[in-house]
């Protein structure tokens, strides 16, 4: 049996870190949830995952500022950012930036599907 | 000294005998008038018949012209002070030295913006079709004495234009109007930035005697004053304008991008569940308790963006009220003066007609003067694509009935569709390009919390009138107690949200 692609999720957001591991299950996926992107790092997960569900704006270090980190540790995963400052206007930047995709909250399960999906053949 | 002596004062003097004390304006030897200040006693003999009569003449032409002097620059920083435009003050500057030495003819050119030219300033008394051929000359040696002086920042004396071999092209343009000299002085700013110029004429050949000289030091003085000031205002304003565009887009932006957050963060929520509470429930078999789970959590998530809209509520409701006895005349004077340059600018000409016998109403004066604000602006703004009649804007107060006090803003613009005038104070209702329709459904609000009515009607001519009315002083408990629920001015003195949008 092939084993299931593994999502990561950070968002401060609690009610995200609940909703988006079952929704992603029911989408085929494994996923693990973290409130942090300082908790992603201290995780053994850094290596593991195919695809990283970003949250932009948090407390301490932001999603933009994870990717640089990751970056620098030569660790790059394929990230699909989320935010709900719902302006288009970033989206470019980050693509630019070498983000796979930029998804606006709220977000339909079609949408999500296809930006993890874009995310996991790039691993 | 020999002076001719009947003049009107010394004839009646001697008719009567009585002695006199007079200033005259009389033609001293050398055929030039001068002021005098002539004083006469009668000599009699033992009958009491004169004899002859004691002349004291005293030559006062330069005490008088100082004097003439001195209140004209008095009258001159009086218009500074008061704010009077360039262009006034510059002109009364022309007639002032016009009348102090006789003769001469003035004129002021500034230098445009871009400092390559020079556009009309002021000159009272000479031809306009010589001044037509002046104004967008180029700055140079070449274009005339005006250009030259602006170019060189020196003044540059013209004696005699009949002899004179600079300015090929501007001299006939100059004699063909009779004027043969002119000497031309720059205004410069205190930072020694060529303001303009300003320029002497006469039509007959003239060198400037030291007292032309101090009369021109002095006048261009003040000339750069009147100059730098306007200079200044047209800075400030453009900034102001600037600012006040910024800042209410930024804190409506600002606001929305936050209210957006709060929003959008429960509604992902939301969405997320349900998408996969059907896709638990579609499973074979299905996932109730899965299902179950997701349902509770969307019903959580929505009381959450409830609550989100419960905190915006509460806090645009905070009870930053003050209720205080308000003069409506004073604070409508006080928003005119806030608003003066913006009509200027829009060239609108505002009268106001403020009831004497106005009664003070009970109620928060800040909020009260951003509903006048808002119907001006308003009216301002109405009037801005007009351009076939005159900008009118007419501001009155005045006793309505029970008691009431009334304000009323009236313009000359376009008007609104009289099918839409319940729309007009609805929140987001907005004919305006870059209006928002906050201005009037919150400037209702304020009115309604004074127990007041506001309301738009058609002008029999051209433009609308905006006008509320509310109870005046004996009502006041009441309206007091009912100031309450609203809304933060922003910085551009505009309201910025209400309570019950």
């Amino acid at each position: 049996m092939i084993t299931r692609p593994l999502v990561a999720i950070v968002d401060d957001d609690q009610s995200v870190r609940e909703s988006l591991p079952d929704l992603l299950r029911e989408l085929g996926f494994r996923s693990q949830a973290f409130s942090s992107a300082e908790e992603f790092l201290a995780s053994d997960y850094v290596g593991q995952v195919g695809c990283l569900i970003l949250d932009i704006a948090m407390p301490g270090m932001s999603g933009p500022g994870l990717q640089r980190e990751l970056i620098l540790r030569r660790q790059e995963i394929p990230i699909v950012f989320i935010t709900a400052h719902g302006d288009e206007s970033v989206r470019p930047r980050l693509l630019e930036q070498g983000a796979v995709e930029c998804l606006i909250k709220p977000f339909s399960d079609t949408a999500l599907r296809k930006a993890v999906n874009a995310a996991l053949r790039l691993t | 000294m020999t002076c001719q002596t009947s003049s009107p004062p010394g004839r009646e003097a001697i008719e009567t005998g009585r002695p006199y004390d007079v200033e005259e304006r009389l033609r001293r030897a050398d055929g030039v008038y001068r002021w005098f200040h002539t004083r006469g006693f009668p000599l009699r003999d033992t009958q009491g018949h004169i004899v002859l009569w004691y002349l004291i003449k005293r030559d006062v032409d330069d005490l008088k012209r100082s004097e003439t002097l001195l209140a004209g620059e008095k009258r001159l920083l009086e218009m500074v002070a008061d704010g009077r435009s360039m262009s006034q003050i510059l002109e009364a500057i022309c007639r002032l030295i016009e009348s102090t030495a006789s003769g001469c003819y003035c004129s002021v050119l500034l230098v445009d913006p871009s400092g390559t030219r020079v556009e009309h300033g002021a000159a009272p008394s000479l031809p306009a079709s010589y001044l037509n051929a002046c104004i967008g000359q180029p700055i140079n040696i070449d274009a005339g004495p005006c250009a030259m002086a602006a170019y060189l920042n020196k003044q540059v004396i013209a004696a005699d234009l009949t002899t004179e071999m600079r300015w090929a092209r501007w001299r006939p343009m100059v004699l063909v109007h009779g004027l043969q000299s002119c000497w031309s002085t720059p205004i410069t700013s205190v930072t020694g930035k060529v303001l303009g110029t300003f320029a002497l004429y006469h039509s007959d050949p003239r060198t400037p005697t030291p007292l032309h000289q101090s009369l021109i030091e002095q006048f261009t003085h003040i000339a750069r004053i009147a100059i730098e000031r306007r200079l200044s205002e047209e800075t400030l304003s453009r900034l102001r304008s600037e600012l006040t565009h910024v800042a209410r887009v930024q804190s409506l932006g600002v606001l929305t991008a936050s209210i957006a957050h709060e929003v959008n963060q429960p509604l992902s929520g939301i969405i997320t569940n349900a998408s996969t509470c059907l896709r638990m429930l579609a499973a074979d078999p299905p996932n109730i308790d899965g299902a179950r789970e997701t349902a509770r959590r969307t019903i959580r998530d929505g009381n959450r963006a409830s609550e989100v809209i419960t905190r915006l509520r509460a806090l645009f409701s905070k009870k930053g009220v003050t209720v205080e006895s308000v003069d409506l005349n004073e604070a409508t004077r006080e928003v005119i003066a806030l608003s003066l340059s913006e009509l200027q600018r829009g060239r609108v000409v505002l009268r106001t007609e403020l009831a004497d016998d106005l009664p003070s109403v009970p109620g928060d004066r800040v909020q009260l003067q951003q509903v006048i604000l808002n119907l001006l602006l308003n009216a301002s703004d109405a009037m801005r694509s007009v351009h076939d009649r005159p900008k009118k804007l007419l501001i009155r107060t005045e006793r309505d009935e029970r008691d009431h006090v009334r304000l009323t803003v009236q313009d000359t613009g376009v008007g609104f569709d009289p099918q839409k005038e319940d729309q007009l104070f609805e929140a987001f209702y907005s004919t305006k390009g870059g209006g928002m329709g906050i201005g009037l459904s919150v400037s209702r609000s304020i009115i309604a919390n004074h127990s007041g009515r506001i309301w738009a009607s058609q002008n029999d001519g051209p433009g609308a009138t905006f006008g509320f009315s509310i109870p005046g002083s004996c009502e006041s408990n009441g309206a007091a107690d009912t100031v309450g629920a609203i809304q933060m001015p922003d910085a551009t003195g505009r309201i910025r949200v209400v309570s019950n949008l």
